[in-house]
């Protein structure tokens, strides 16, 4: 390879910034620069986490030898620059920007939803601007109500920041910037399909001219108490403020200049188990369910704290601890630990946005999880990444990051993980056992069974040459697939060996914390307590149940997410019932609080002893990320030990995946009443075909035991004959099916 | 002819009010003063001043028309705070005052949003728009007075005189095909890259290749070279193309296609190549049917045939082919090879004929015994035929079969030689030998330094100031070259050096191959002698340059074989420009322009680009972006495309030098 690195990104450099002299590295901006050393410098359009946009010219400086303004968003420094961020030239062109940001902006901020937050309303504070000077022809332009959120044009200041956050962020590229001089406006280009995720670029908005529909009109921003938390739907555990007043969450925001929040996350908010006061004879009831309970269920949506409580309670009372999808990743990542001998998998979501190709291998992952998506989009617009898609089913939602499909057959990704590391691993040294074993592999078989060509793999690999920064996103249709062990271990070689960035998506919720904190059985028996589970005593935080318990936005605890971090949530509203800890303590456990128990997760597993309220939950100003901590690396025995792979079971005919449509995760963001909470089957013509069904037929089908009543629909964007199936309208059952996501399809008719 | 009245052109004063003839300056620059024919224009405005023409010039009227085409202008503005208010308010003001309601207020905000405009505008329309303006408000201050004090309209407010403005950038004026590239590098910033595709899309379809094998005129006049170095406009062009390909996008166009006419107008267009594509595209996307007919099995003409696998991989060119062979349209005839018979029938069956052949006859070196025949003489475009056919179409035989461990002596100095030693290193040969007359910093010029760098590495000796005087063979084959060598003499009265042969100074090569790459010249076999058609001194179809047609009615000409061998991007600008004409041509049987291409040709004669503008606003010493390379021990063996292009990163960074450097100008008439 020759040299390359043209560029010098990272050689040092020295910049003096208002007289003082600063080292840095080369390849930032002067802006960057500044920030870091907490020099403020004005700016209406950056944002932090995206690409610097340039539209307000806010931000000039002057360098000393350099004729005219130097944009400081955008200009990197250079070795010895000698700039000046603030002087009277500096601040008259700011200040005559800041005049034309408020030509023609309506004044009636006292009827904007912004008003009190509004960049436009502080700096026209800050520059000392009473009166609005120019005046230009007004425009007629009125509000566009796009769904989840609104655009009025007349409040746009043009700083281009949505169109980034839905071209650089979410992926949706919804939002493009029409030009045309003073006329030039955002539009939406796929309003039909009323994106949640257009709630980010809302947050981002500086001023009022994005806003969430449903909250517009309903609160002045100076009212409502921000609650800092964590977002517990998909295991992302986002960043997120619940904004409250008089006990309702009126909205959900976040530190949108360095993280980002999904739909789920933004609008899911209102699941809480209200109304509730102590029930003391369900509460009685509840300790003896537990004292004879055989087998203790719990669902993911389970904080770390009450995970533990649980456990502590298992050794104590000797129940079976089940909780089938936290198990199945349990299972997974002891087999992935095999190979690399570390406990957690190694990758992070920065790395995968900084890769320079990713694979995606067994997860729907725009629907699975919107944050990891977020990252690959990252990757794919700030490092032309190359992405290949490995699924049984394509997803034309995100055509426009990847850049290959690659279609396996259903059930065969055992044979699909080992043409992967076969493919991947062809010029790497590695240890005799590993190499003989894939040496050994009858790859024309494999081919043929899992239906990848071998051609598709050298493509794959062709697409990978010479380039280094690779990640592999693995997810959940492989942690509950029989042979789940085998391909953990075929994907660990990739993080082991060829320097792959691996991240094993954990199941929705908190499944990852539950699977470090506890030790679960397999399979539940006799007499059964649930916590946010169905079983013969139901603790639930739905309502309904047996005894009622708080949501997550009830309670204080933390969650373990998909980038390894210990995350605090806190309680957004007050819950006047029993918590698990009260039953705990009736059954002998001792502390007051639930977040005791904080201090005391599992070391061995990585936790760390640590006060709950001693978790810091902020961003610093450069955007590092200062929330709970990193869960540690822990070492484990290693055992390389390949079984051979299994002949591979065909699934013909229909068959359904367990699949919930995009900001939907689980019962409780079913019950939030911002979501889009349509359930169906959801199917391709050719589906329709095989089944004989048409669109708008009911039919009732059995899965782990859950009876499903479905609507069927056809999606003509869809192929072949896989359908999808969600279970998050089902209730706590939804949490019971939890084996492999693929089914074949074994249907009646419902009565008509 | 008018005659200049006034200019404050390119820091040129000019104030010929009131003088006589004789006491008039004149300007130094090619002002359009003439707009087309025998229309002459009252004024010329732009980025960097304003000229009048007219005595009778209407000042106000013409500066609020400049500020109204800002405002129209919808690519580059509405993107940053002063442009987007700024614009705006210059044209209300203004257009306030031409009214006849504007007070002395209006000029004071005209000069203060002026002000913010030329420090802080994104792009430089926003920065150069008010120049001019300020100029008029400066020198025709009396103009301005009287429609502020006595509150009437400007001197012919509402009149009949027309203005027609143009945007332009100094790299958009130097591309033989026009390419909007700020608007393509925007969208590669924006990372919006369907966005930066349509752009490139709007005057070149071969995105694919121009993003590959350009020699790129574009970045030798390249504003950011005033600063330190030219932006790699030629590789982000690749952007757009390969996410168009990666993601497995429908065809993106520029603009909707309009449906097929099916009004029984045809144009039949002779010769695949990049002019033909090119006039196919745009004739589809008005409509207009067109039947390509093409000599070879294989489309693409000689970036197929003549380009190496290794700097224009097919798989991507065949993209930009199917693009064009992908519209409804458009048909093609392959294998059909039209000679004098059949293009007199095509003349007189279709509507229009556009001729769209290369030039690939090898010239001779013109050395002693020089005897085509004699084996191990080899045309380069034979030669390059027969390497591309078997590597890219699987046709014919590998050339190792012929080169393998033999010497190949070439002669040339152009990128087609480049081609023959890379390929022939690439085919095995023992050793390679460049001849060339002149030197090392000719060569690169006349290729580019990546080229004659990455030849150097792979093995080819090069040896400069020399030519054959002699060849020798053995009465079948070539077998040694006899080689005077040259120096370069100045001129000692400042002229040009000579080249003087060094007495003495001859030496010899044995070698198995001779493949003279001097230069190409037309096969006009297939022109009918009976049609007289005028040809250029080099023996090339003579056109005016301009609307492309030759000197028989309806039969038009672009690419090498008007131009003679010459860059793709020149074919696909003569190519698209003849497309323009001949979709007027076939339904009024005239010759015209549009307004843009008036324009267009106004604007290069005036040359945009000025080398010795200072720079200001930008932060000078970012370096160029690099794309990595195959190593040489990677690439010499086989025919891997050498230049993997930017990382994204790398080419958002180039992205973000870019200065868009847009300019609009207008005239008056």
């Amino acid at each position: 390879m020759s040299a390359h690195n043209s560029m010098n990104t990272g050689k040092e450099i020295s910049v003096t910034i208002n007289g003082q002299e600063f080292k840095s590295t080369f390849g930032k901006t002067i802006l960057e620069i500044a920030r870091e050393h907490d020099i403020y410098v004005p700016t209406m359009c950056y944002l932090t986490k995206v690409q610097p946009i340039g539209s307000c010219r806010m931000c000039v400086v002057e360098v000393e030898g350099v004729e005219g303004m130097i944009l400081s968003c955008q200009e990197k420094a250079t070795d010895g620059a000698v700039i000046t961020t603030d002087s009277d030239a500096l601040f008259e062109e700011r200040q005559s920007i800041m005049k034309l940001y408020n030509v023609n902006h309506p004044l009636e901020c006292g009827v904007c939803d912004k008003s009190g937050e509004c960049d436009l309303q502080n700096k026209t504070m800050e520059f000392n601007l009473e009166a609005q000077d120019f005046t230009a022809r007004d425009q007629n332009r009125p509000v566009e109500n796009w769904g989840h959120v609104s655009y009025d044009p007349a409040l746009c200041i043009m700083c281009e920041k949505c169109v980034r956050v839905s071209t650089e962020i979410t992926g949706d590229e919804a939002l493009k910037i029409k030009f045309g001089g003073y006329g030039s406006t955002i539009v939406n280009t796929k309003k039909e399909k009323n994106y949640a995720s257009l709630g980010e670029a809302a947050a981002v908005c500086p001023v009022g001219a994005l806003v969430s529909t449903k909250f517009k009109y309903t609160a002045n921003a100076w009212e409502l108490t921000k609650i800092p938390s964590a977002c517990p739907h998909c295991g992302g555990g986002c960043q997120m403020y619940y904004e409250v007043k008089q006990d309702r969450i009126y909205r959900v925001t976040n530190e949108f200049e360095f993280s980002t929040l999904c739909g789920a996350g933004r609008f899911g908010f209102d699941y809480a188990n209200e109304g509730v006061t102590k029930d003391k004879e369900a509460f009685a009831k509840a300790v003896e369910a537990f004292n004879k309970a055989d087998t203790v269920l719990l669902s993911n949506q389970t904080s770390n704290e009450e995970a533990l409580i649980l456990q502590k309670l298992k050794e104590k009372l000797g129940f079976k601890l089940v909780s089938p999808e936290a198990r199945a990743y349990q299972k997974f990542m002891q087999a992935y630990g095999n190979i690399t001998g570390k406990h957690l998998y190694g990758g992070t979501l920065k790395r995968i946005s900084e890769s320079k190709a990713v694979i995606i291998f067994g997860s729907r992952i725009n629907d699975d999880a919107p944050a990891v998506k977020y990252h690959v989009n990252m990757a794919s617009k700030w490092h032309q990444a190359r992405v290949a898609y490995m699924h049984p089913i394509e997803d034309k939602e995100i055509q426009n990051i990847v850049t290959q499909f690659i279609k396996y057959e259903v059930g065969s990704e055992e044979g699909v993980a080992a043409l992967l590391a076969d493919t991947l691993l062809k010029e790497t040294e590695l240890p005799k056992a590993v190499r003989s074993f894939l040496d050994d592999l009858d790859i024309g078989y494999l081919s043929a069974e899992t239906n990848v060509g071998e051609e598709e793999l050298e493509a794959l690999r062709k697409s990978l040459l010479k380039k280094s920064g690779f990640s592999l996103v693995v997810g959940s249709d492989l942690y509950a697939h029989p042979r789940a062990e085998q391909i953990a271990k075929l994907a660990a070689l990739l993080e082991q060996y060829a320097g792959f960035n691996v991240v094993c998506v954990p199941p929705a919720g908190n499944a990852m914390g539950i699977s470090l904190v506890c030790d679960l059985d397999d399979e539940a028996e006799g007499a059964t307590v649930g916590y946010n589970m169905p079983a013969d005593f139901t603790l639930s935080a739905l309502g309904g149940g047996d005894l009622d318990m708080p949501a997550m936005n009830q309670q204080e605890g933390t969650l373990t997410t998909v980038d390894k971090r210990v995350v605090p949530m806190n309680a957004a509203l007050p819950y006047g019932g029993y918590v698990l800890n009260d039953v705990a303590n009736v059954l002998g456990m001792d502390a007051e609080y639930t977040i005791e128990y904080t201090k005391i997760l599992p070391e061995e597993k990585g936790f760390e002893a640590i006060e709950f309220d001693a978790l810091p939950d902020y961003f610093d100003s450069v955007g590092t990320e200062h929330r709970g901590y990193l869960l540690k690396a822990r070492k484990v025995s290693v055992s390389r030990n390949f079984d051979e792979v299994e002949e591979l079971e065909g699934y013909d005919g229909a068959v359904v995946y367990r699949c919930d449509p995009v900001e939907q995760f689980s019962a409780f963001t079913a019950k939030s009443s911002l979501l889009e909470d349509e359930a169906v089957l959801l199917g391709s013509q050719q589906f329709a075909t095989a089944t004989r069904l048409k669109d708008g037929d009911r039919i009732t089908f059995a899965i782990d035991g859950v009876d499903f009543d479905r609507l069927f629909k056809i999606d003509t964007t869809m192929k072949g004959t896989i359908a999808l199936n969600p279970t998050f309208d089902m209730g706590l059952s939804g949490a019971l099916v939890s084996s492999y996501r693929f089914k074949r399809l074994d249907f009646e008719r419902a009565g008509n | 002819m008018s005659g200049i009245v006034f200019s404050t052109w390119r820091g040129e004063f000019i104030d010929n009010r009131g003088k006589s003839s004789d006491e008039s300056s004149q300007s130094e620059f090619k002002l359009p003063e003439t707009y087309h024919g025998e229309k002459n224009s009252k004024a010329f405005i732009g980025w960097d001043g304003v000229a009048i023409f007219d005595e009778d010039i209407d000042a106000v009227e013409l500066a609020s028309k400049y500020a109204a085409q800002y405002q129209e202008y919808s690519e580059a503005c509405g993107r940053c705070a002063p442009g987007r208010w700024g614009g705006r308010i210059l044209y209300d003001l203004l257009d306030k005052i031409a009214r006849g309601e504007g007070s002395h207020d209006d000029i004071a905000h005209l000069k203060e949003i002026s002000k913010t405009m030329m420090a802080t505008s994104k792009c430089e329309i926003g920065k150069t728009v008010p120049k001019p303006i300020l100029d008029l408000m400066e020198h025709y201050e009396a103009q301005f007075d009287t429609c502020i004090e006595l509150q009437i309209p400007s001197r012919h407010y509402g009149g009949n005189t027309d203005y027609i403005a143009k945007v332009t950038a100094p790299c958009t004026d130097m591309c033989p095909a026009h390419v909007d590239i700020p608007a393509y590098i925007e969208g590669v910033r924006d990372m919006v890259f369907t966005d930066s595709l349509a752009a490139t899309r709007q005057t070149m379809p071969l995105a694919h290749t121009c993003g590959r094998v350009c020699p790129h005129p574009c970045e030798d006049a390249c504003r950011r070279a005033n600063l330190d170095e030219p932006i790699s406009i030629m590789e982000l062009k690749r952007l757009g193309a390969d996410y168009e390909t990666d993601h497995d996008l429908e065809w993106l166009h520029p603009r909707t296609p309009k449906p097929p006419r099916n009004d029984g107008k045809k144009v039949a267009i002779v010769g695949a190549g990049p002019a033909g594509l090119t006039a196919a595209y745009y004739l589809a996307l008005e409509g207009i049917q067109v039947d390509i007919f093409e000599e070879l099995p294989v489309n693409g003409g000689e970036v197929a045939v003549g380009v190496p696998e290794y700097r224009m991989p097919v798989d991507k060119y065949n993209k930009d082919i199917e693009l064009v062979l992908s519209m409804p349209t458009v048909s093609i005839t392959n294998n059909y090879r039209v000679n004098a018979e059949r293009l007199k029938e095509l003349d007189a069956e279709y509507d229009a004929t556009l001729l769209g052949f290369g030039a690939r006859l090898s010239k001779k070196v013109r050395a002693e015994n020089e005897n085509t025949k004699m084996g191990g003489y080899w045309g380069a475009i034979d030669m390059l035929d027969k390497v591309n056919l078997w590597h890219k179409y699987n046709i014919g035989s590998p050339a190792s079969n012929e080169l393998k461990d033999k010497v190949v002596v070439c002669v040339g100095g152009g990128f087609t030689s480049m081609d023959v030693v890379r390929c022939s290193i690439r085919e095995g040969a023992k050793k390679v030998i460049m001849l060339y007359r002149r030197d090392e910093k000719t060569i690169i010029r006349n290729t580019t330094y990546e080229e004659y760098h990455e030849a150097v590495e792979e093995g080819v000796e090069f040896i400069f100031h020399s030519a054959i005087e002699e060849i020798f063979d053995d009465g079948e084959n070539i077998t040694k070259l006899k080689v005077n060598r040259f120096e370069l003499v100045p001129d000692p009265n400042g002229g040009r050096a000579q080249l003087v042969k060094i007495e003495g100074g001859d030496f010899e090569i044995e070698c198995d191959y001779l493949i003279p790459a001097v230069s190409q010249a037309l096969d006009t076999q297939l022109l009918p002698e009976e049609w007289n058609l005028e040809m250029t001194s080099w023996n090339s179809i003579l056109t005016n340059g301009k609307d492309f047609m030759t000197s028989r009615p309806g039969l038009f000409a672009a690419g090498d074989c008007e131009y003679g061998p010459m860059t793709i991007v020149n074919a696909v600008g003569q190519a698209r420009r003849a497309a323009s004409v001949i979709s007027r041509y076939i339904y009024d049987g005239k010759c015209t322009l549009t307004d843009d291409e008036i324009m267009e040709d106004h604007l290069a004669k005036l040359r945009v680009y000025d080398k010795k503008e200072k720079i200001t606003g930008w932060m000078p010493g970012l370096p160029r972006a690099e794309s990595e390379k195959l190593g040489v021990d990677e690439r010499k063996s086989n025919n891997k495309e050498v230049n993997l292009g930017f990382t994204g990163e790398e080419a958002i960074a180039e992205a973000e030098r870019c200065m868009r450097c847009y300019y609009i100008s207008m005239v008056a008439v």
